[in-house]
């Protein structure tokens, strides 16, 4: 049975039916792991005993006729920077090399109560630092569009996972778009939340001021699914948010696109957009004008600083949160050393890989005697203004639609040696991040070389409601998000860009 | 031109503070691409903030709070199971301070 574009309620529907067992599921993505996944890359680690294991007790109980969890049969991939008990937690660095931990991040746990069903451990760039995957301490991850290309990053092992059928959905973080940007590269869907929704507890922590845990999946309706899950307070983290979780699957029709007003913020139209990009994102617009809604041009006029606020203020999170990688308490060590600065100096010389050790360098440099007032500051009152422009301009528009990225995805190897060019692709995306607010990435076409593009839209804090049942009408009428990647096809010589 | 923002003394000190060995090679890459970073962070320095509160945190938690209840937590052994060394229940370092 072919479970690709089913969502996974469809897929339930089967399972509990009895048309299909749990078992035949997790195998169906087993053996497409198993036939493409050495292209792709997308895995560092596949979980195939503890997925079957777990399938196996999923169908045991509905044979028997008990309950089971609210995503019993969904088969999930998880970015390697959520923590997984007994399962190898590496957050694609070499730092954290065979590290096994002894508990699970959150998020992961509220899933596996439920049932939903691990698969594999996803590539990312260390310890979510990049936007490509390619400054991951093991390998870089293809674009199943087009292996020459890269995914995105830095969760772009669980967009290329989703986007080429290798499970239903799968966790990512979204710091600076690391969500929305490969899952727009990738031609898929994903939902960065608001701050505070889904715990950060058991991820490595990246800027914890900015680390949002998130969903991606081939449609709005299993995004809805799963974030119902994840979502609320936890005591573990005292920045999760103590609102209500909303029934996002039943909001999701519960939107009116005649006389919805959506914001075009223009600074996001112009420089360094890509032109094929623009056209298809601003197509996307005029769908949903033809659908009854009104498009405002309005202006973000501090989205230019959104790069520069980032570059100071994620760095400097990062530079404190990356002093607990001593190599004593877990992660990998040079052994023995004559004392115990040369000890830390040492181990984090060596396996800490070069974006890690320039992001932790800008970050105390930022933050050092006489720095400080002039990056860190100075950033932060910047970030003020990047948050009351989004929230003033939410007062007179319902939800902003935007590109979430200025190009398709580009060749591997392209921006690797340039680390400003890197950062400069996160121009969409970063400023959502810097405000705190929510926003959806989803495809609407392509380009030239047949690359996926998409947009994203952005609501106020905690709409996610909202701007997920505006992205599910969208789905409605498009069918962007069905289409399948040259590989999904088996069609892999496409995919080599032939 | 315009002073560098960081010298090779300034890379060397930060990266000592930071507790990072860099390799003489490492330094010659990494000096002008934190060098190019610096330069355009330099944006920010154009903008007017008088008057302007930073913001720390994007919601309003502050100072949440929970009961000073005793919970069950690791035992030693799985609290130690991924350090590189032990010794009769302790993490082992290397010397802190001088014979």
């Amino acid at each position: 049975m072919d479970l690709k574009n089913l969502t996974i309620t469809q897929i339930q529907e089967l399972l509990f039916s009895k048309k299909i067992t749990a078992v035949e599921i997790v195998n169906f993505y087993l053996e497409r792991i198993k036939k493409i996944d050495s292209q792709i890359k997308a895995f560092i680690t596949v979980t195939e005993k503890e997925a079957l294991k777990k399938a196996k007790v999923i169908d045991e109980k509905i044979k028997k006729g008990e309950s089971v969890g609210k995503l019993a049969g969904a088969v999930m991939a998880v970015k390697d920077i959520f923590l997984t008990k007994d399962i190898k937690s590496t957050a694609s660095s070499q730092v954290l090399k065979g590290y096994i931990p002894q508990y699970s991040s959150t998020v992961y746990q509220k899933l596996i109560d439920e049932d939903a069903i691990i698969i594999g451990k996803t590539n990312t760039d260390p310890f979510a630092f990049g936007g490509s995957t390619e400054n991951s301490g093991f390998f870089t991850t293809k674009n199943p569009w087009n292996l020459s290309k890269v995914p995105g990053g830095s969760s772009g092992g669980s967009a290329a996972a989703v986007a080429a059928d290798l499970c239903q959905f799968a966790l990512g973080t979204d710091t600076g778009g690391s969500i929305r940007q490969p899952a727009s590269l990738c031609g898929i869907s994903g939902l960065k939340p608001t701050y505070g929704l889904n715990s950060r507890f058991g991820i490595t922590a990246m800027a914890s001021s900015f680390d949002c845990p998130g969903v991606f999946a081939k449609n709005i309706a299993d995004l809805a699914l799963v974030t119902q899950i994840t979502a609320g307070v936890d005591s573990k983290d005292a920045t999760t948010v103590d609102n209500p979780v909303p029934d996002y699957s039943k909001l999701l029709k519960d939107v009116n696109l005649k006389g919805l007003k959506i914001g075009l913020p223009k600074e996001y139209f112009s420089d360094p957009i890509n032109s094929e990009v623009k056209d298809k994102v601003m197509l996307a617009a005029k769908e949903f004008e033809k659908k009854g809604a009104t498009l405002v041009d309005i202006s973000l006029p501090s989205t230019n600083l959104g790069i520069a606020v980032y570059y100071v203020l994620v760095p400097s999170e990062i530079s404190a949160n990356m002093a607990r990688y001593d190599g004593i308490r877990f992660g990998q060590n040079t052994g023995n050393n004559p004392d115990i600065i040369s000890y830390y100096m040492n181990t984090r010389g060596k396996y800490m890989e070069a974006e890690v050790k320039r992001r932790i360098i800008i970050g105390t440099y930022a933050l050092s005697s006489g720095y400080y007032d002039a990056y860190y500051t100075k950033a932060s009152k910047v970030r003020t203004l990047i948050k009351n422009e989004f929230v003033d301009a939410l007062k007179n528009v319902d939800i902003i639609l935007a590109p979430v990225s200025p190009t398709t995805a580009w060749d591997i190897g392209a921006k690797a040696n340039d680390p400003l060019q890197m950062y400069l692709a996160d121009a969409f995306s970063v400023c959502i991040n810097v405000a705190g607010i929510p926003s959806v990435a989803l495809p609407c076409g392509f380009d030239s070389q047949n690359l996926p593009i998409g947009f994203q839209l952005i609501g106020n804090f905690f709409e996610e409601s909202k701007i997920l049942s505006v992205a599910h009408q969208y789905q409605q009428f498009t069918d962007y998000h069905l289409k399948e990647t040259p590989l999904s096809r088996g069609d892999a010589r496409r995919a080599e860009g032939f | 031109m315009s002073e560098p923002k960081i010298s090779m003394v300034d890379l060397e000190h930060i990266a000592k503070l930071a507790r990072i060995n860099l390799t003489e090679s490492e330094k010659t890459i990494f000096l002008p691409q934190l060098e190019s970073v610096l330069e355009y962070l330099d944006v920010l320095n154009q903008v007017n903030t008088d008057n302007v509160e930073p913001t720390f945190r994007v919601n309003d938690q502050k100072n949440v709070l929970r009961d000073d209840l005793i919970k069950d937590s690791f035992d030693q052994k799985t609290a130690l199971s991924s350090a590189s060394k032990t010794q009769d229940g302790y993490f082992v370092v290397p010397g802190t301070i001088k014979k």
